[in-house]
């Protein structure tokens, strides 16, 4: 009897170790949100497992995604400027977010607050507005950027579409 | 004055908290007096007043095991009346998460309460040898025991102190339910693989106790405690709320739910306590406490009687699972 037991205690170990063993090695699920980030710092983001939090895309590439951080350190990631805007409009912690976006011009991650938005940029989202680092006469602010996305005034609306591409 | 310290289950649980540190104070200074001093061997009139003390000390341990046992549970009932009070708060989820030092105050009380059941077991050892052979030992954890009443009690006005009645809280759906797409359960597992880890280490827990495997018994408890948890929260807990959005490890503990929380957690902790204390007291004094071992078992069978019962009782209703 005592020897059947010690068998199916050790099966009954063995099983334990397996499920975690599968669950650990077993292909990453999507990721939506990071906890911890106290130090409010732009994390590396898993391309192709990585939803954006606003329209549920992955993100496919780096470039004008963006990265909100709550002042607890909750992180959340988009693939364009413009979802990040739709996104911040409702959020209590709206004024204290840390955002964080990759430029297309210098190819890194800046303060999205800071940062220049062109307007007929090709973005993930179709909103138009590619980062960059450094102002030109193409580009207006982060405010600017915001306030037309909340009008509508963006490349997902056809007639301003039309007034800025003539398409 | 903080409005939270005019509620009267605050008053309560306070003023209970003080008696218990008033009595912490007087069983660090004896407990002292009898770890620098006690010698056995000795015939002195100084030894056989020790031995006095050391009585008083042990029924001032007994009464504090009863007392912080039930103070616990009243402050679970309290933090989840004052959710009431708190904007946002639904349960005692939000109250304990209201400022940081809510979780350390139930870890600390954990840790407490388990010293002292591990102090009863080493106590009822002691008294039935001859010559009282882990006497320092017994003194020292009390002495411990002692320091983490008091630290307990410290914690205690911190965390009432630092309730903002204005400030709103999440709910438990925000802190356990909605974590956009996040998997909230260790190892990256998955709810199925997350049952078959719960029940293949129930079958092991409960072989290894059987078998007087001490440390694998150690092993095991520890991380069914902890498999345990999200268990209940991420899968029994929604056959409880009868709702499979509802993740929640406290609202089980409401009146609604006839107060089961309290004997799922419950039995799930006193499961713990009495296998590691077996284990400890087989590995260290080589002593195999049958009772200890009943206990554990009776223990186990209860929170998984409990939890596996809702889980049927739904599936008769309904014809189907959640």
């Amino acid at each position: 009897m005592k020897k059947i037991l010690s068998i199916l205690l050790t099966l009954a170990i063995l099983v334990a170790i397996a499920v975690v063993a599968v669950s650990i090695l077993k292909k990453d699920t999507t990721i939506t949100i990071v906890k911890g980030n106290i130090a409010k710092k732009p994390l590396p983001i898993k391309l192709n497992k990585t939803n954006d939090t606003e329209c549920a895309m992955l993100i496919k590439t780096k470039r004008n995604a963006v990265e909100a951080i709550a002042p607890d350190g909750r992180t959340w990631f988009f693939d364009d400027p413009g979802c990040m805007v739709k996104w911040l409009v409702n959020k209590p912690f709206k004024d204290k977010v840390t955002l964080w976006v990759h430029t297309l011009d210098t190819n890194r991650w800046i303060d999205a607050k800071k940062a220049f938005y062109g307007v007929k940029d090709h973005t993930a989202m179709h909103y138009g507005f590619g980062a960059r680092e450094k102002e030109s006469n193409e580009t207006i602010s982060f405010k600017e950027m915001q306030l037309r996305m909340l009008r509508g005034e963006n490349l997902t609306n056809p007639k301003y579409r039309k007034k800025l591409l003539g398409i | 004055m903080n409005s939270i310290f005019l509620n009267s289950y605050t008053i309560v649980y306070l003023f209970s908290e003080v008696i218990t540190l008033l009595l912490a104070f007087i069983l660090l200074g004896v407990d002292l007096k009898l770890f620098l001093k006690w010698d056995f061997n000795s015939s002195s009139k100084e030894q056989f007043n020790l031995e006095r003390l050391a009585y008083l000390a042990s029924v001032l341990a007994l009464f504090l095991l009863i007392a912080k046992f039930i103070i616990a549970i009243y402050f679970i009932y309290t933090i989840d009346s004052l959710a009431l009070y708190i904007p946002g708060a639904m349960c005692a989820a939000g109250v304990i998460s209201a400022n940081s030092y809510g979780i350390l105050i139930l870890e600390t009380k954990a840790v407490t309460l388990f010293l002292l059941t591990l102090w009863v077991a080493l106590q009822k050892y002691d008294i039935e040898a001859k010559n009282y052979p882990i006497f320092k030992q017994k003194s020292a954890l009390l002495i411990i025991i002692s320091i983490l009443i008091i630290v307990e009690t410290i914690l205690d006005f911190s965390y009432f102190s630092h309730i903002d009645t204005t400030t709103p809280v999440s709910c438990c759906s925000t802190l356990y339910g909605n974590l956009e797409g996040q998997n909230p359960l260790p190892f990256n597992l998955s709810i199925s693989n997350m049952l078959i880890l719960f029940v293949s280490t129930f079958t092991a827990l409960l072989l290894s106790i059987l078998l007087d495997k001490k440390i694998t018994s150690i092993l095991l408890v520890a991380l069914f405690g902890f498999i345990s948890y999200y268990v209940v929260v991420y899968f029994f807990g929604t056959y409880i709320y009868e709702l499979p959005t509802h993740k929640c490890p406290y609202c089980m503990m409401q009146k609604e739910y006839y107060y089961i929380g309290y004997l799922i957690w419950g039995s799930l902790f006193l499961t713990i306590s009495f296998t590691t204390i077996w284990a400890i007291m087989g590995l260290w004094l080589k002593v195999n406490v049958i009772k200890l071992k009943k206990y554990a078992i009776i223990n186990l069978a209860i929170f998984i009687i409990i939890n596996f019962a809702y889980v049927a009782i739904y599936y008769i209703k309904n014809g189907v699972f959640l």
